[in-house]
């Protein structure tokens, strides 16, 4: 009874906030109030239970909530929350103005008094098309890119090409080039072999375009070898697209030619360019195919590694793979014989426990030499960076340095101007509620800000900022300085066991570190150590987090199994993970 | 020639069998029979028959024929071609470039007709395809503006032997004088004029420094852009009523910006040229407190705009912003910064709040001249912003801008009547003003700071800005004589 009263006072307690204008970022504020609706009990007792499970592993505690999907590096989270706030925002007006621009919006070659015939029309006819009035200067160019636009049948741009022929005597390769766009599209492979005898013969060289095209056209016929000659030729003025490889190494693949896959493969990577996952999807069809065919082709084992081997790569450049790779990966490991692989789609508790084999995922702390790696990292390219004085001052540094020197280690660092402006005009309470919150839990906070803050005034009350100063550590930066590399240095100094907590996703701090060994270093320390406040903040009563998942979503394997996180929508972004598991087992 | 004759078959086919289908008395023209024409020439085509439709493939018998043909011309330029390509693997990679040039242009690419050898190196050099694109477009569109700036010239000149031929001709070969009751005002005074004001702002002006040290963040581009803007920079002070004295610090005597500077003014104007230019810091030739660094990131706003203080922009061009570049600058040197009250006055949500150097210079003239941030403020581009704050007007008081005082009480300077008194009014003196060097006057800053002294008389004023705005193309004053 007692419970149901309490929940009550806090739904109504809820509206209030909301109403008074403690709004947070709309997605999240409204899944806190959807759970606190449906299932008051859970959320009391799931934060204690995660709690045991950090104190088990790391002798202290944060207050989290479960994370997942709120976490906001969940991936979609961006996307629903912008479009959340759209919604909020956007006047019908502006909607209507939205879905004129939505309209596609001519460009390049105006087809505005051309019509598209149904059907293949003879010279004649074509010829008074041209001479109509409202036809434009280059009709074959204009009516061709028609034809294209409007997906029209090969034979009316065959019939358009025997009028221009017979009228001109000759053809234009522009004219040609987009025939042969237009064969590409539809397939018409045969048709785009003839094409190209005649443009070999016509033309004393083919650019790039149709040297692509006639590639993409060659790798899905028997001739597909015809389009490596082809290749070599594009790599003497420009170095082929990845999209050209992984034409031909599909073509190859399909052929049955694993030797020359591969070698066109380890091109791609002798480049540095980044194979296409249509590359990888094409590599594991063909393992899964097991094309035993021609002389020198490899082995099914020596195949097999090399997949791995791109298994390593996803791994090492945290790639992400696309549902319908992930189905090639799982239809690949289910055909291996000898093994008798299993493929499941499944997700990972908070916790970090595979749904569906029970086993507990790789951890996302860093090992001492990576965090080693990484302070120096972010002290040399973060903070100093090509100029001190881009970010501080010599002078302000070496204070801060000494500063925490001389304190002990921190537990939780926090970024004070951007906790504090969750809400406009009431910032020191609301960093005030936080600071207290830490105090609570017995932790040693430091609370960065700028000198502005001590500047007594309606957002910044000088009896909060004195009471914030006693409860926690204080370093106040210059006005001119940015507060963030001070985070990240405090942070990182106070060891592995220290959090910060900012909403910043310190992209543009990441994006100073230099090679991607270490940005992704960065990103997992990252995930690894930001808090995040979850839900509004309300004077007076405890203050949540969003959880820090303990594990990390990368490409994984113990050699019995493999774990591949995948991504099931086209929501997510750069800076998040996704959240759906491939679990691969082994079961002898 | 075989490909000529070839053609002319086909063109002669086409006519016969086009008038053939019209002698036909069906009346339709597009009967089936009509396209039996195509059989009289498929005949010595290599396609197998369609039967009796449309022969669709009647077009790659065309251009097959026409493939034979070449190919006796092709085989000489084949050797031809071996020849040039043996020379080296760079002279390969430089014909194979040229040639893929040749065919974007035929796959209608945005590519310059005309490329020199030079250029077809660098684009060589170039690693990505869209790099080589974009280049490719660049040399297209300055081709393109190039060639319509002949086409234009040659026109004038066109006109103006006609009209040279269609009037009488006088004793002297001259056109004959124009009729006017005005008395004609001819460039070489006004740019007398503004050579007088700019010499006097030169002793007597306030200062405004240019900090030319960012050349090594400027990739070529951006440099000649900047370079470009700094001319617009000089000529929009020049012309101003109470010109700047413009100081170009950090500007390194072997540098590229001074080369790029002096190729594009001349050696000779830029000599003649009424500004400072010293390789020496701005902190060395300015007191330090009198200087206020303007940079787009500092904390401060520049409120009130105060004539005793100089004030130093960063002359850089960044296409990709490198924010809080010169703000570093300012911090090392522990200057005082300012910026722009752009939030205070413009509607400016959206987009990146950068400025040009010219317009920063029209703006700070502006400023000065009327100490209203309004007026100011219109100088920064209309398309950025969604315009003024309302009742912005009542906020910029107290503007201490010299003029409008220095309007209202002339004889509080004994030098203004003295400067106007030697103001060149058609008399042609003042000429010798013009050689005043940049070196001797490096030192303003050590006198207070003194009213503006150019002052035009109202009537003269009109016609000055009139005869400005009608003869647009009036070269500039430093490159007359």
């Amino acid at each position: 009874m007692g419970a149901a009263l309490l929940f009550k006072a806090r739904l109504c307690l809820n509206v209030l906030s909301h109403k008074s204008g403690i709004i947070n970022q709309g997605k999240i504020c409204a899944r806190t109030m959807c759970t606190k609706g449906n299932k008051p009990g859970e959320r009391k007792s799931s934060p204690r239970k995660t709690d045991k499970t950090i104190r088990q592993t790391e002798s202290f505690k944060v207050r989290q909530m479960p994370s997942f999907p709120t976490s906001v590096f969940a991936a979609g989270n961006a996307k629903r929350t912008t479009e959340l706030l759209k919604r909020k925002t956007t006047l019908p007006s502006l909607e209507q103005e939205d879905a004129a621009w939505d309209q596609p919006r001519r460009r390049g070659f105006k087809t505005d008094g051309l019509v598209a015939p149904e059907r293949p029309l003879s010279p004649t006819e074509w010829k008074k098309l041209k001479e109509a009035p409202c036809s434009p200067e280059r009709f074959d160019v204009h009516m061709m890119t028609l034809l294209f636009k409007t997906g029209a049948e090969l034979d009316i741009a065959k019939s358009l090409l025997t009028f221009v022929a017979l009228d001109t005597g000759t053809m234009s390769y522009q004219l040609l080039l987009q025939y042969l766009t237009l064969c590409v599209k539809g397939g018409h492979n045969a048709e785009a072999l003839d094409c190209y005898q005649i443009m070999r013969g016509a033309f004393p060289a083919l650019e790039t375009g149709a040297s692509s095209l006639f590639i993409k056209a060659f790798s899905r016929t028997q001739s597909w070898r015809e389009a490596l000659p082809i290749l070599r030729e594009m790599k003497k003025v420009i170095s082929p697209s990845p999209r050209n490889y992984s034409d031909i190494i599909s073509g190859a693949l399909l052929h049955g030619d694993s030797a020359t896959a591969w070698q066109l493969y380890d091109e791609v990577m002798e480049e540095g360019m980044s194979p296409l996952p249509d590359t990888w999807r094409a590599l594991f069809e063909g393992g899964a195919r097991g094309g035993e065919g021609e002389e020198g082709n490899f082995s099914r084992a020596e195949y097999g590694e090399r997949l791995l081997g791109v298994l390593g790569y996803m791994r090492d450049n945290q790639v992400y793979p696309q549902q319908s790779l992930a189905d090639a990966i799982k239809t690949w490991f289910q055909s291996l014989p000898g093994h008798h692989w299993r493929g499941e789609w499944t997700t990972v508790t908070p916790k970090g426990v595979c749904k569906c084999c029970g086993s507990e995922l790789e951890s996302i702390q860093l090992t001492p030499e990576e965090y080693q790696h990484l302070k120096d990292r972010v002290m040399a390219d973060i903070i100093q960076g090509k100029d001190v004085f881009h970010k501080t001052t010599p002078e302000e540094l070496e204070s801060f340095k000494a500063f925490v020197q001389g304190k002990p280690l921190f537990d939780v660092v926090v970024d004070g101007l951007n906790v504090a402006n969750i809400v406009k005009g009431r910032q020191s309470e609301m960093l005030l509620a936080v600071v207290c919150e830490l105090e609570q839990q017995g932790l040693t906070a430091l609370v960065l800000g700028r000198k502005h803050m001590l500047r007594p005034s309606v957002a910044w009350d000088r009896r909060n900022m004195g009471l914030i100063q006693k409860k926690a550590h204080c370093f106040f930066t210059e006005n001119t300085s940015e507060d963030d590399p001070f985070l990240l240095y405090a942070t990182l100094h106070s060891g592995n066991h220290c959090r910060f907590m900012s909403r910043d996703l310190m992209r543009d701090h990441k994006a100073c570190l230099p090679d991607a060994l270490t940005r992704r270093l960065f990103f997992k320390w990252q995930r690894g150590h930001q808090l995040v406040i979850h839900g509004t903040v309300t004077v007076g009563r405890r203050v949540h987090f969003q959880m820090i998942s303990p594990y990390d979503t990368i490409v994984q394997s113990t050699g019995a199994s493999w774990h591949i996180p995948y991504d099931d929508s086209i929501d997510r972004s750069s800076y998040e993970v996704p959240q759906s598991w491939l679990c691969l087992t082994n079961k002898h | 020639m075989m490909r000529l004759f070839s053609r002319r078959v086909y063109v002669e086919l086409w006519r016969r069998s086009v008038s053939g289908t019209r002698t036909f008395p069906t009346g339709h023209v597009f009967s089936p029979r009509g396209f039996s024409s195509g059989c009289l020439l498929r005949t010595d085509a290599t396609q197998p028959d369609h039967g009796d439709k449309i022969d669709l493939d009647l077009w790659k018998s065309v251009m097959r024929s026409q493939t034979a043909a070449d190919e006796s011309l092709g085989d000489d330029r084949e050797q031809v071609k071996k020849g040039d390509s043996t020379d080296s693997q760079s002279g390969c990679v430089l014909v194979a470039t040229r040639e893929l040039v040749s065919m974007w242009r035929q796959a209608g690419k945005l590519v310059p007709d005309k490329i020199t050898d030079q250029d077809v190196q660098t684009l060589a050099e170039l690693s990505t395809k869209s790099s080589k694109k974009k280049y490719l477009k660049y040399l297209a569109i300055r081709e393109g503006h190039k060639k319509k700036d002949k086409e234009k010239r040659e026109k004038k000149r066109a006109e103006r032997e006609q009209s040279l031929a269609e009037c009488p001709e006088t004793e002297n070969n001259r056109p004959p004088l124009k009729n006017s009751f005005l008395m004609q005002y001819r460039d070489h005074w006004l740019d007398r004029l503004f050579g007088w004001r700019g010499a006097q702002a030169m002793r007597f002006g306030q200062p405004l420094v240019f900090d030319m040290s960012y050349e090594a963040h400027m990739s070529p581009q951006e440099l000649a852009n900047s370079v470009s803007q700094m001319l617009e920079v000089e000529s929009c002070n020049r012309r101003a009523h109470d010109p700047f004295h413009l100081h170009f610090c950090n500007l390194q005597p072997d540098g590229g910006y001074r080369q790029q500077l002096v190729k594009r003014y001349g050696a000779d104007a830029w000599d003649r040229l009424l500004i400072t230019e010293t390789p020496r810091r701005h902190v060395d030739v300015f007191p330090r407190e009198r200087l206020v660094y303007l940079t787009a990131d500092s904390p401060n706003i520049l409120r009130t705009f105060d004539p005793s203080k100089v004030y130093v922009v960063g002359a850089m061009v960044d296409r990709s912003i490198q924010s809080g570049l010169s703000f570093a600058n300012a911090k090392r040197l522990q200057l005082a910064t300012a910026r722009l009250p752009l939030d205070q006055f413009l509607r400016w949500e959206i987009g990146a709040k950068t400025l040009t150097l010219d317009q920063m210079i029209r703006i700070l003239l502006a400023i000065k001249d009327t100490g209203s941030w309004e007026q100011a403020l219109a100088f920064v581009p209309k398309r950025k912003h969604d315009g003024f704050y309302p009742g912005t007007q009542q906020r910029d008081g107290g503007s201490t801008a010299g003029r409008d005082r220095g309007d209202r009480d002339p004889r509080r300077d004994p030098r203004d009547r003295q400067g106007s008194a030697r103001e060149p009014w058609g008399a042609g003196r003042g000429g010798q003003d013009r050689g005043v060097t940049s070196k001797g006057v490096g030192l303003a800053w050590e006198r207070e700071y003194k009213l503006p002294l150019a002052r035009i008389r109202p009537t003269q004023k009109s016609k000055t800005e009139e005869s400005r705005r009608t003869d647009k193309t009036r070269t500039p004053w430093h490159q007359q004589d």
